[in-house]
């Protein structure tokens, strides 16, 4: 196991209506690692990852991103960070005006040397690798959920991140579906050493099909679980 | 009466931000992810400038026409022929061109704008690019302000020429004054001051449309019911500011 690349340092946050959603938590995640975060529906998957990524901050407490505090950090201190991480969102978020090629080719156009050629060359490459078998140049909106999954996919690992974050992954997914699309972010986290490979789901059992390592469960306001 | 006050200062501040954020990201960050903003600075100004030349045309041949069949009908009378260049660039160049550009430009692309950018803040997309470590203000906004300022200057400057050279092919060919007459009447009544004018308003009001416009589609939050309001209170809030700024550019260059 390598580093720890995120950890959560006594935290405490609340939603927006004052509930607490953590108090005091603690939770580290290292490179190398394929870790399942497991809670019910509302238990904070949703803040937890908005607080990795830096879109929330804690009242209380450190998130430490790569061993550095991001509670301080803004614009491009905190996006040189972000780009080292690779996330899919539960709802598969993708740009709506661009083409689902230009979806898998956005951080590399706006963060990389390439070219814009070089990009669109190279996010058609992830696209294939993802297992993405529809028209490269469609606006994504029609399509169905898994070819959404697949863009993702493609373009959450198109930076090489050092930690792939995905919530809520295998919602909606078939068996076969989530089988492939877990071997294939399995098989992206075991490419690299000090790869980190975050995932949240409603229960344990989808733990099954990415081989996690290591299963977090979110408790009262806290994590439990945490033994590696 | 005092939280209305504060309200409208606050939204005023908020469109300031925005377009000093803007313009200083263009003007010295500008070799920075150049190839993604550079693609989003395009597709604006196609959208914005290229896609809006027919009705532009449409609207610059028909106000030409108004124009010059109402000034030779009347200035004949009074041996006035020569002043019908006066006439058009008092009335084209000084104030109509800049402002249907942007009337026409808010009606199009204002909309269109903060619809969009109300539309990706409900589905996540901004907070999407944000953990893509993109710059929403960077990759969003920016070119947006930016091509809607450049679409504005292009458009004023086609609307002017249209409406003075279509006005008198509709209305004025074969009546008392000739093309040549014409023309060189409308030469000699354009200075730099009224082009120089004509075209610092375009570029003001274009980057007043972007950013108003920007803003208004980034105060849509949580319910996609504010998509409609917002995208009102920004066509609202540009007509407003377009023509206050208007008011007091055209006060300061040709009053004072």
């Amino acid at each position: 196991m390598g580093p720890a690349l995120i950890e959560l340092k006594g935290i405490t946050c609340v939603s927006e209506d004052g509930g607490v959603i953590f108090e005091d938590a603690h939770l580290s995640l290292y490179g190398g690692e394929r870790a399942l975060i497991a809670g019910p529906p509302a238990s904070g998957k949703g803040p937890l990852l908005r607080l990795i990524a830096g879109l929330e901050r804690p009242i209380r407490g450190e998130v430490l991103l790569f061993g550095k505090d991001i509670s301080g950090l803004e614009g491009r201190e905190l996006n040189d960070l972000r780009k080292r991480m690779g996330f899919i969102f539960n709802d598969n978020i993708l740009i709506s005006n661009l083409k689902v090629v230009e979806n898998a080719a956005l951080p590399l156009i706006y963060h990389s040397r390439l070219t814009y050629q070089e990009s669109m060359e190279r996010a058609l490459e992830l696209l294939d690798l993802a297992g993405y078998r529809g028209d490269p140049w469609a606006l994504p909106g029609p399509l169905p959920l898994y070819a959404k999954k697949e863009v993702c996919v493609a373009r959450a690992i198109s930076m090489e991140p050092d930690i792939v974050i995905c919530e809520s992954f295998t919602d909606g997914l078939t068996g076969p579906e989530k089988e492939r699309l877990s071997t294939l972010l399995a098989g992206y986290q075991g490419g690299a050493p000090g790869r980190l490979l975050v995932l949240t789901a409603g229960d344990e059992s989808e733990a099954v099909f990415f081989k996690a390592d290591r299963i977090v469960r979110i408790e009262g306001r806290g994590f439990a679980g945490q033994a590696r | 009466m005092g939280e209305k006050v504060i309200g409208r200062v606050l939204v005023l501040n908020s469109y300031r931000r925005v377009a000093v954020s803007s313009l200083g990201s263009f003007v010295f960050r500008f070799g920075q992810n150049r190839a993604a903003t550079m693609n989003v600075l395009f597709k604006q100004i196609y959208f914005t400038g290229f896609e809006a030349i027919p009705i532009i045309s449409w609207i610059a041949v028909i106000l030409g026409l108004v124009i010059v069949t109402q000034s030779l009908s009347i200035l004949p009378k009074v041996g006035g022929e020569g002043m019908i260049g006066e006439i058009l660039v008092w009335v084209v160049i000084r104030e109509l061109g800049p402002v249907f550009a942007s009337v026409i430009v808010i009606a199009r692309s204002g909309t269109a704008i903060a619809a969009e950018l109300g539309s990706m803040r409900i589905s996540r997309e901004i907070s999407a690019l944000e953990v893509m470590g993109i710059d929403p203000m960077r990759y969003l906004i920016m070119p947006r302000v930016i091509g809607t300022a450049v679409s504005v200057f292009v458009l004023t400057f086609y609307f002017e020429t249209v409406t003075i050279l279509g006005g008198y092919l509709l209305a004025g060919f074969g009546k008392s004054v000739a093309f040549s007459v014409y023309i060189s009447s409308v030469l000699e009544s354009m200075g730099f001051i009224e082009v120089g004018v004509s075209l610092l308003k375009s570029v003001l009001f274009g980057l007043i449309i972007g950013t108003v416009c920007s803003v208004h589609g980034l105060k849509v939050e949580k319910s996609i019911t504010r998509i409609p309001q917002e995208t009102t209170n920004a066509v609202i809030g540009s007509l407003r500011l377009v023509f206050v700024m208007d008011a007091v550019i055209t006060f300061m260059f040709f009053y004072i």
